[in-house]
């Protein structure tokens, strides 16, 4: 694939089909970013082919450079340019919407929105409550019972059956589910309000129930109350130790840097500092109830962000939660938080560079819409931008469930696929710091080994829980064959050199089911499915 | 608690006698007369004979006891009398006790020795290449596994936001020992370790002697041949990525694990800790480059009937023993460019809990083995104490040796770079004598 720098968009451009907002003013323009973006050169499950000055990222500091930054010293520094334009063979805007509105293309799918048309397809899938999952939830219920008990009863599960119940019911989701957008929108929340599985086990599992997947495409300001008070993320960032006198700002940080605002986004030190006083109250109870306990609540003034919190008074009792509820409903509505958003979603789903017009253009639908996620997304993945849209590079996760729909697997329990994910390198719910996996082509680049065991792996399964028929590519003549892997697996557009390379290989043996599988994990492993 | 044992794996004694190296190029039908170097794809970079900077650093070996080694019955303060007041059914008893040797701390010198399961590593201690430190670890407090062995890997206490491990930013800071190597540091693991991350050319690999693109074996080479020149034609960063993991595999199948002869009879237990010593000896020999390697071995965590002289921390401590002194017999005996360091989270509480077991503590034992380290000898900071008045919080051995101290030491006078204020940010690392 070819490489380029420029953007996909010019500033001040609005999505066509976005709904129509005033074009946002113009506040100074903040580097947005994780912040640990710079780091990924250097880091890896992985080797990392590009060496490279390595004193930046071994200082202790905290650091705070932006991914800008960090981008333009990586080419400044002989890397690479980490646009990647798309190859000339995705012609169709739908299937390209199908590619970023879903964990892999599979045929039905490609073929449904093309027999329904871009928008009404991308309404169906924006409206996920209307397509049916009964089936599904149903095997998902059956297969980890334990994922639908309350955290008393989660309390007295075994830990690993716990995080391994968890993993694979959402790998099973998934691959199955035709709620493939709702899907992808997990997978952003979840790393957005990232929490590490280990740390608080079992809450993680009413965190993914109660919040990510209540709130996936809902209303953002619900969405960063309910994890506010999600017993999981209160442990994970050492919320439940903080209190009045001793107040731990680890939760009251990553709730500006992280979920709301963005890193040095409109607040100072002092203002965390403030922030995790009004916070102190915030805690669990019992097994893991969120409770406001007015006894660790710090009661004097508090200023952040120039709002005033008065002074309270412990008569007050519970009535205090409504300082820290004031700060989030206010940190929900910031412009910051809104082009915050709109960054990281246009990075998802559209460009690892967006234009400062792409940025505002959502930002606005943001702020106007309340936060509204279906309207926010459907903008996003406006047709315009989704046709120009640079190539993005599958991380683990998406690889695998793209493999395992677009080899048609019969999956009735995707449990045994789950410990692939160790070696490639995403296991799920266990990324530690809470900035969530990262989602930057020279953070997973270097770790290509496992994606081709894992193409071998896949082709040949054959077991009782998943299946990979090769039968049907075996009808017909070779040249059949690899037509039926370009609509299986790549919607048709598959390029002529991956054309060219599994078709010479097919035919250089017998063509049998050994041979249709390497083919198969041949098309896996190749360097064009690893792109969408 | 314990390794699972494969009973397929045939051991280790029954090696024909071979040179140093010879294994390499029996490995890909060539005599073993041969230089090592001749054996490798005539595309793979002279691996074996460019620029070497072997003889400057060593090569390390980092392995972490996962969940909390107890320090204090792997080398017993026998002289401690706190140690027997504590302990009351797990002790293990003194050299002077009227047991037999097999059944008693052998001493190491007036005041702490070895429990039995450890007397494989005697030999090592005797020759001075093993130093046993006490009372060691971090100054961040945690009795959680999960904190206590992330910010120990990052090397920098309570540090949320630090990814790197101490290992991976080393391994940054240093030149390659072989210019192009396409692997220079490895983590004998599914995941890689958080020591490791940040290191350069660097894969977790959790059984090197398999290290292939899987399915049918009799395509394997054609497959990786097709996945070969399909990525040298994409664009950075996965074309040079890729050809870093193609060069990888023809290196690792270039090496002949199966037919690894260790040296001086060493035997490696056939345990995963034992297999992983050994696939590491077997990667140093080879001479391919590689500097660095993080195993683990796991079990440590011992709430409830953790045993004494015998039991199942005993069975564990036996296999940590034996495979480590396998290691030094085979590689740190005969190879002065090898350094081995053996940390764990946390040590338990003094006193034993209603279950015969013990619950996370403080301080605890850590090693370090190689021809440059100053060994034969127990090395403490100032000796804490037992006594319930001495203990942290009444229950747990104080840190007195910060583990970052030992492990800069290493760093500077071992590894050969001097940055040990990036390799452990913020600290300011005291040199306790650890090497010579």
């Amino acid at each position: 694939m070819q490489t380029t720098a420029r953007d996909v968009d010019s500033p001040g451009d609005i999505p066509h089909d976005a709904p129509h907002v005033a074009p946002a003013e113009a506040p100074a323009h903040r580097p947005t970013a994780t912040r640990r973006g710079f780091l990924s050169r250097a880091l890896a499950g992985a080797a990392v082919a590009v060496g490279g000055p390595a004193a930046a990222h071994a200082q202790g500091r905290r650091p705070r450079r932006s991914r800008a930054e960090a981008v333009a010293e990586e080419l400044a520094s002989g890397g690479f340019a980490s646009v990647v334009a798309a190859p000339g063979e995705w012609a169709s805007a739908t299937t390209r919407l199908v590619r970023r509105a879903t964990l892999g293309l599979r045929n039905a799918d490609v073929a449904a929105a093309k027999a329904q048309g871009y928008q009404v397809w991308l309404q169906s899938q924006l409206d996920y409550q209307r397509i049916d999952t009964a089936t599904l939830d149903a095997q998902v219920a059956a297969l980890w019972p334990l994922l639908s008990q309350d955290v008393n009863t989660l309390f007295s599960q075994q830990q690993n059956v716990v995080r391994t119940s968890l993993q694979s019911a959402w790998i099973h989701r998934a691959v199955l589910s035709p709620r493939q957008l709702y899907e992808r929108m997990v997978e952003f929340w979840t790393d957005h309000f990232n929490i590490e599985i280990a740390k608080v086990g079992y809450l993680k599992v009413v965190d993914d129930r109660d919040v990510i997947r209540k709130h996936a495409l809902g209303k953002f300001p619900a969405l960063l109350k309910a994890s506010a008070k999600s017993p999981a993320m209160l442990a994970y960032l050492d919320q439940t130790v903080s209190r009045v006198g001793a107040p731990n700002q680890n939760y009251a940080r990553e709730l500006l840097e992280l979920h709301t605002v963005g890193v040095d986004n409109g607040y100072t030190q002092d203002d965390v500092a403030e922030l995790s006083r009004v916070l102190t109250g915030w805690t669990i109870q019992g097994r893991g109830n969120f409770v406001f306990n007015p006894a660790l609540h710090d009661w004097g003034q508090k200023v952040v962000m120039g709002v005033t919190i008065p002074a309270g008074s412990p008569s007050l009792g519970a009535a205090g939660i409504a300082e820290g509820e004031q700060l989030v409903d206010m940190l929900a509505a910031h412009p910051n938080t809104a082009r915050f958003i709109a960054t990281k979603l246009l990075k998802w789903f559209i460009t690892p560079e967006p234009s400062a017009g792409q940025v505002s253009a959502i930002a606005s639908v943001f702020r106007v819409t309340g936060g509204d996620m279906k309207l926010v997304v459907r903008a996003v993945l406006n047709s315009g931008w989704v046709a120009t849209a640079p190539a993005k590079f599958k991380r683990p996760f998406h690889l695998l469930v793209s493999a395992l729909r677009g080899s048609n697997a019969l999956v009735t329990n995707a449990a045994v696929i789950n410990p692939q994910l160790v070696v490639l390198g995403q296991p799920l719910y266990v990324w530690e710091t809470p900035d969530g996996y990262p989602d930057l082509l020279e953070y997973w680049a270097g770790n290509l080994m496992p994606r081709w065991q894992f193409a071998s792996t896949v082709a040949n399964l054959r077991s009782s829980s998943i299946t990979v028929d090769s039968a049907p590519y075996l009808t017909g003549t070779p040249d059949a064959a690899i037509d039926l892997i370009d609509t299986n697996f790549f919607g048709g557009e598959m390029g002529l050199a991956t054309r060219t390379v599994l078709l010479d290989y097919l035919k250089a043996g017998t063509f049998n089911d050994q041979r249709v599988r390497d083919v198969l994990s041949l098309a896996i492993a190749s360097e064009s499915y690893q792109w969408y | 608690m314990t390794d699972h044992i494969d009973p397929d794996d045939c051991g280790c004694s029954e090696y024909r006698e071979l040179s140093r190296r010879q294994f390499v190029g029996e490995a890909a039908g060539i005599s073993g007369a041969v230089a090592a170097a001749a054996v490798f794809p005539e595309w793979l970079p002279r691996i074996v004979l460019a620029e070497s900077f072997a003889g400057e650093r060593d090569v390390i070996v980092s392995i972490f006891q996962r969940g909390g080694a107890d320090g204090l019955n792997l080398c017993v303060p026998f002289g401690d009398p706190g140690y027997y007041t504590g302990r009351t059914s797990l002790a293990i008893p003194g050299p002077d006790a009227s047991a037999p040797a097999n059944q008693k701390v052998t001493a190491l010198d007036n005041f702490f020795g070895f429990a039995p399961a450890m007397t494989p590593l005697i030999p090592a201690f005797a020759s001075g290449n093993l130093l046993v430190m006490h009372a060691t670890g971090q100054s961040y407090v945690s009795r959680s596994h999960f904190d206590a062995q992330r910010f120990m890997e990052v090397g920098k206490p309570a540090d949320v936001t630090l990814v790197t491990g101490w290992l991976g930013r080393h391994l940054s800071l240093v030149p390659p020992l072989r210019s192009d190597a396409p692997l220079r540091a490895l983590g004998l693991a599914n995941g890689l370790q958080k020591s490791l991350v940040g290191a350069p050319k660097t894969l977790p690999i959790a059984n090197p002697a398999n290290f292939s693109i899987g399915g049918a074996a009799n395509t394997q080479a054609a497959r990786q041949a097709v996945i070969s020149a399909d990525y040298a034609a994409a664009s950075a960063p996965l074309n040079t990525s890729a050809l870093d993991a193609i060069n990888t595999i023809a290196l690792l199948q270039a090496v002949d694990f199966n037919g690894y002869a260790p040296m001086n009879g060493a035997a490696y237990p056939n345990t995963s800790f034992g297999r992983a010593l050994k696939s590491v000896a077997t990667l140093i020999q080879a001479d391919i480059g590689i500097e660095a390697a993080q195993v683990d071995i796991g079990g440590w965590d011992t709430h409830a009937a953790q045993g004494g002289v015998t039991g199942a921390l005993s069975t564990l401590t036996d296999n940590f023993a034996a495979s480590l002194a396998a290691f030094h017999a085979d590689i740190v005996a005969t190879n002065a460019r090898v350094t081995v360091v053996v940390i764990s989270e946390f040590g338990r509480n003094v006193r034993e809990n209603g279950s015969q077991g013990t619950d996370h503590g403080r301080a605890t034992t850590m090693f370090a083995m190689g021809q440059g380290i100053a060994g034969g000898r127990v090395l403490v900071n100032s000796w804490p104490g037992l006594a319930i008045e001495n203990l942290e919080k009444s229950q747990d051995l104080k840190v007195t040796l910060d583990y970052r101290d030992v492990l800069a030491e290493i760093v500077q006078n071992r590894l050969g770079n001097t940055q040990i204020d990036q390799v452990f940010p913020g600290w300011n690392a005291t040199f306790r004598g650890v090497t010579l």
